[in-house]
């Protein structure tokens, strides 16, 4: 528990951001979020885009496995159902991007609640794997239905709002990020609801959580269901940026990413997400930073790709066994460190 | 109309090559039941011992009956490694966290491959007889039908092992309660370790034939997945379920392979994987946990 | 307390770094110098990939050195300036954007299909680039869908093309079978390619797709030699699992023909097939290294850069770069300004030109992909692929 911050009311305990300092930060962040694009060339608003719609298929994961406790290795193939709606509804009948975007979280959440239904019978790590076993399925529909191109997949034209095609990084900021930015803020706020407390309940001991009078199924299902409405969302997004989805645009290892961003971000939390997200997408940038650096860099450079595998693997393992509540904590402990700052030492 | 002879001989061909699947599955039955560690870098670690074999057979020129000893002792150690490093902190971690630890692993794993023997496909060395074998008129690969040879050979002595041997008792007291294990005097993080040594040697023989059949690449952890599916179907902790799923998966994609068409392989095996799951969630011979509060 | 504090900042080292790392890279984008021609290059150095990724950048850097040393073009100097991918469309996407926010990038060459089209609506909207790459994609070879791109050799369906023909010629009736890959890679040309094995007369009795990174193919083979045919072409993999295919054919004692892809086809990979591999034939749009043949003063000057064997990974990025170099200099001979566009034209105003014996015949661009190979075949006792027919080509 940190000191100096006084709670008087239920609401106030509740609130998601509690302090004056907390209120400051935000709001020079929004700040930042607005210059950014005016200040950053190309490439790093492209990284920006990336990150943000990282976030969301992050954020989402976490309401599954940080929250409910469900692992899936399934993220992927959410995404994958989110991108082909939008693919399709932009060429068949180009529908504005806000309505495909939300065709693509419905579809995928019905996916998710598909994949959802062993969750009452299959419980655990077998869960998982017939996650794995969904993304596989999902693949195979891609690869081979006649609608979603098969192998070579489905080329989309740029999204469209009030005359404007939003065809470059620059632009499609402005769509992401805001989109990015609403659903963290939703996400914040399930957890503080019936809804979300459930979930952390079902988490805990889910045969507790039942006795306790949540219907297992129906939360179970629940949280699959807002979880891969965000992945669709993500995917949805994934379609306007690369403008071409593909079978293979889904891969089982990008499951597997979204995982590690939990992990190293922290699960339970949604700072965590976010931090995770951003991390994991910066962590190959930063690797060939320093292979820049380093002495003899041209040669070496034959190894950046295998020691970006490494890194990964070691990040994931790293995590798990020196600091399992992931970056979201490390965080904590510096606010907790500045927080009286410099009246402690 | 069904060519009843093509159908024996592609099922023939299927089964002789689930008897790799069982192999690798009992890699990973092993150490689930010991440390209830699921463990999905089990195809990654397949590829190490591969990798050690070409690297004594082909670079160093060994010849093969030292080639193999060599690379199974190396994945031992590895497994030992990966025990005491990775697996053993985490003992007393909710189960999902040493699962994860393995999907780290994994990455780990084809990484330093890659760093060491680069990411192009490799040739093994030939070392299996090439005289193909014939059961009436249905034709069997000689590296297949030999692989599945050695993959029975070798699962029969792991099940005598079990049976007989302190350490195989110890592993399987461990096994089936590991409060009463402590309490017996068995040392259990040393049955951990064992386990792991254990699992990782038979990976490499595993690994080594199916790099025999194949060809070895950074890539070649893919067939982790299908052990996965068959070990799943089986039962996790059921030594039995991986001999007789690893047939049985073998001989369904070999069917759906033939019949249906390549695509249809991953598809068919999953989907058994998913009805086997619905009917019965703790596998055909898995252990039913019953749930306490 | 003071432990606490030391254990802190050790542990927040991580967060700075990476914020360290985001303000660095925050910088107005540099000034490309005017008088430079900027070659870009989304290329595989690392990942499955490399041995092709690194062969493309060995040859695209010698012909450019080559240029450079004479003077550039028109005084121009080519600048090439490449980034790694590790053979990911993600990372290739990354350091196309990269790239093209640092200079102003006139050329560029992509490392797969997944990237070239990818970038395709960013290159279109750009106009300024004309790119090439690793990618044989049939769909890539559509000008109207891909105006600033093209390939570098025949698109896939060509290459069979050039196989089926070749086939139809050696033995007319003859029956084909068709392997590949689950992929969009192993897929494409396959039903374009059966409806052209009919137009020849031929026959293909059976088409088998193998489940991508499957490692034991032994149903595959039964199924094959059920067929019985009398050629059999790969496509959609590098190397596994052809040399399991041909050695347990082999072993069934079938009588077919095997032959491969370009992707295949390098020599130092059907080296690897062993003795199994003798005989083993497929299309190859270029020159090998060894090939001693006259008039190819180019592969004279490629030996004497790099006295050891060069891939055909290498001639393909050789071969880039001097088409590349050809386009840009033909654009500034009309005094136009290098652009997607102009280049493009440029390109395709290429007729009857001479590769320096690279390609052994003369070649004509008309739309987006050269449409020419040779067949070529395997004598595993000299370690050497030698021609099996003349120059094929599909050009109306």
């Amino acid at each position: 528990m940190r000191i100096g911050t006084l709670k008087e009311s239920y609401v106030a305990d509740a609130a998601l951001f509690d302090s004056v300092t907390q209120k400051r930060m935000l709001a020079a962040g929004a700040a930042l979020l607005v210059l950014f694009p005016f200040i950053a060339n190309d490439y790093w608003l492209y990284l920006a885009c990336l990150v943000a719609i990282n976030i969301v298929s992050a954020t989402g994961l976490n309401i599954l496995t940080g929250y409910t406790g469900l692992v899936s290795l399934g993220q992927a193939a959410f995404m994958g159902l989110g991108a082909y709606t939008v693919a399709i509804l932009e060429t068949r009948l180009g529908t504005h991007f806000l309505i495909n975007l939300w065709a693509g979280g419905a579809v995928a959440m019905l996916g998710g609640i598909i994949v959802g239904i062993p969750s009452l019978r299959v419980k655990g790590l077998y869960l998982a794997i017939t996650t794995i076993a969904a993304s596989f399925i999902a693949h195979f529909l891609f690869a081979n239905f006649e609608f979603t191109g098969r192998t070579g997949g489905l080329s989309l034209p740029p999204a469209r709002t009030f005359g404007i095609f939003l065809d470059t990084s620059f632009r499609l900021y402005w769509m992401i990020v805001p989109i990015t930015v609403l659903m963290v803020i939703g996400a914040a706020n399930l957890f503080r609801t019936r809804i979300g407390r459930a979930f952390i309940a079902i988490r805990d001991r889910d045969i507790s959580a039942e006795v306790l009078g949540i219907p297992l199924l129906r939360y179970k299902l629940l949280s699959f269901a807002v979880s891969s409405f965000y992945a669709g969302v993500a995917g949805g997004l994934w379609a306007y940026f690369f403008r071409v989805v593909t079978p293979e645009s889904f891969p089982l290892v990008m499951s597997i990413f979204f995982l590690a961003a939990i992990i190293v971000g922290g699960m339970g939390t949604i700072l965590g997400g976010i931090l995770g997200a951003i991390f994991m997408t910066m962590v190959p940038e930063l690797l060939k930073l320093i292979f820049d650096i380093l002495p003899g860099g041209r040669e070496m450079t034959v190894f950046l790709s295998p020691v970006r595998t490494v890194v990964f693997g070691l990040l994931i393992v790293g995590f798990l066994v020196f600091e399992p509540l992931g970056l979201a904590e490390v965080w904590r402990r510096i606010r907790r460190f500045f927080h009286l700052w410099p009246f402690r030492n | 109309m069904i060519d009843w002879a093509y159908l024996f001989e592609v099922s023939l061909t299927g089964i002789a090559s689930g008897g790799l699947y069982a192999l690798a599955g009992l890699a990973f039955v092993l150490v689930y039941k010991a440390t209830r560690v699921v463990n999905l870098a089990i195809g990654e670690m397949l590829m190490v011992g591969a990798y050690l074999f070409f690297t004594f057979a082909a670079l160093f020129a060994l010849p093969i009956w030292l080639a193999i000893p060599l690379a199974v002792l190396g994945c031992g150690l590895l497994g030992a490694l990966i025990e005491r490093t990775m697996i053993r902190p985490l003992l007393g971690e909710p189960p999902i966290s040493a699962f994860m630890v393995t999907v780290g692993l994994a990455s780990i794993l084809v990484g330093i491959v890659e760093i060491i023997w680069s990411a192009d496909q490799r040739r093994l060395p030939e070392f299996l007889p090439s005289t193909p074998v014939m059961i009436g008129d249905a034709f069997i690969a000689p590296k297949v039908a030999w692989g599945a040879g050695v993959a029975v050979v070798l699962i029969g002595f792991v099940l005598v092992l079990f049976r007989y041997w302190r350490g195989g008792v110890a592993l399987r007291a461990t096994a089936s309660d590991q409060g009463a294990a402590y309490a017996m005097g068995i040392n259990v993080p040393r049955v951990f370790s064992i386990a792991w040594v254990a699992s990782a040697m038979i990976a490499a023989v595993a690994g080594i034939i199916v790099g025999a059949i194949g060809g070895i690449s950074s890539s070649m952890g893919v067939f982790g997945l299908s052990v996965l599916v068959v070990v799943m179907v089986g039962g996790l902790d059921s030594v039995l379920g991986a001999l007789v799923a690893g047939l049985f998966i073998g001989w369904v994609e070999a069917v759906a392979g033939t019949f249906l068409g390549g695509e249809y392989k991953l598809l068919a095996t999953f989907l058994v994987l998913v009805v086997v799951l619905m009917i019965r969630p703790y596998g055909l011979f898995g252990t039913h946990e019953i749930e306490r509060l | 307390m003071f432990d606490r504090k030391s254990f802190v900042t050790r542990r927040s080292v991580m967060s700075l770094a990476a914020g360290a790392a985001l303000a660095a890279g925050l910088t107005i984008p540099a000034q490309a110098q005017q008088e430079d021609i900027v070659v870009g290059g989304s290329i595989p150095m690392t990942g499955v990939f490399a041995f092709a990724g690194v062969g493309i950048n060995a040859g695209m850097s010698d012909y450019f050195k080559i240029v450079n040393d004479a003077g550039g073009v028109n005084g121009r100097k080519i600048k090439f300036v490449i980034e790694d991918t590790g053979y990911k469309v993600d990372v290739s996407v990354a350091a196309f954007k990269k790239i093209t926010s640092q200079d102003k990038v006139n050329l560029y060459y992509g490392d797969s299909t997944g990237f070239a089209k990818t970038i395709n609506p960013e290159l279109d909207r750009n106009g300024q680039i004309m790119m090439a790459g690793a990618s044989f994609a049939t769909e890539l070879n559509d000008p109207k869908k891909y105006p600033h791109q093209f390939l570098v050799g025949p698109d896939y369906t060509e290459m069979f093309g050039i196989l089926l023909n070749h086939i139809a010629k050696e033995k007319p009736g003859a029956k084909v079978a068709f392997v590949y890959s689950d992929s969009e890679f192993g897929r494409d040309p396959i039903e374009s390619s059966e409806a052209l094995a009919k137009k020849l007369g031929l026959s293909v009795p059976v088409k088998i797709m193998t489940a991508p990174g499957s490692v034991d193919v032994s149903t595959e083979v039964i199924k094959l030699r059920r067929a019985a045919p009398d050629y059999t072409i790969f496509h959609g993999y590098i190397l596994a699992p052809i040399p399991e295919f041909v050695q347990q054919g082999k072993q069934m004692g079938m009588t077919t023909k095997w032959m491969g892809t370009f992707w295949t086809m390098d020599s130092s990979t059907v080296m690897k097939m062993g003795e199994a591999g003798d005989g083993f034939m497929g299309v190859m749009p270029y020159r090998y290294y060894y090939d001693d043949a006259a008039n190819s003063p180019m592969l004279q000057k490629i030996r004497q850069m790099r006295p050891e064997y060069q891939s055909t990974a290498y001639m393909q990025g050789f071969l880039t770069a001097m088409l590349f170099t050809e386009s840009a200099k033909r654009t500034l001979a009309a005094g136009k300004p290098l652009n997607g566009g102009n280049l493009k034209a440029a390109l395709n105003s290429i007729k009857n030109f001479d590769t320096g014996g690279i390609i052994g015949t003369p070649i004509t661009i008309g739309g987006n992909s050269i449409p020419v190979g040779r067949v070529y075949k395997a004598d595993m006792k000299a370690q050497k692929m030698v021609p099996a027919s003349d120059w094929i080509s599909l050009a109306k």
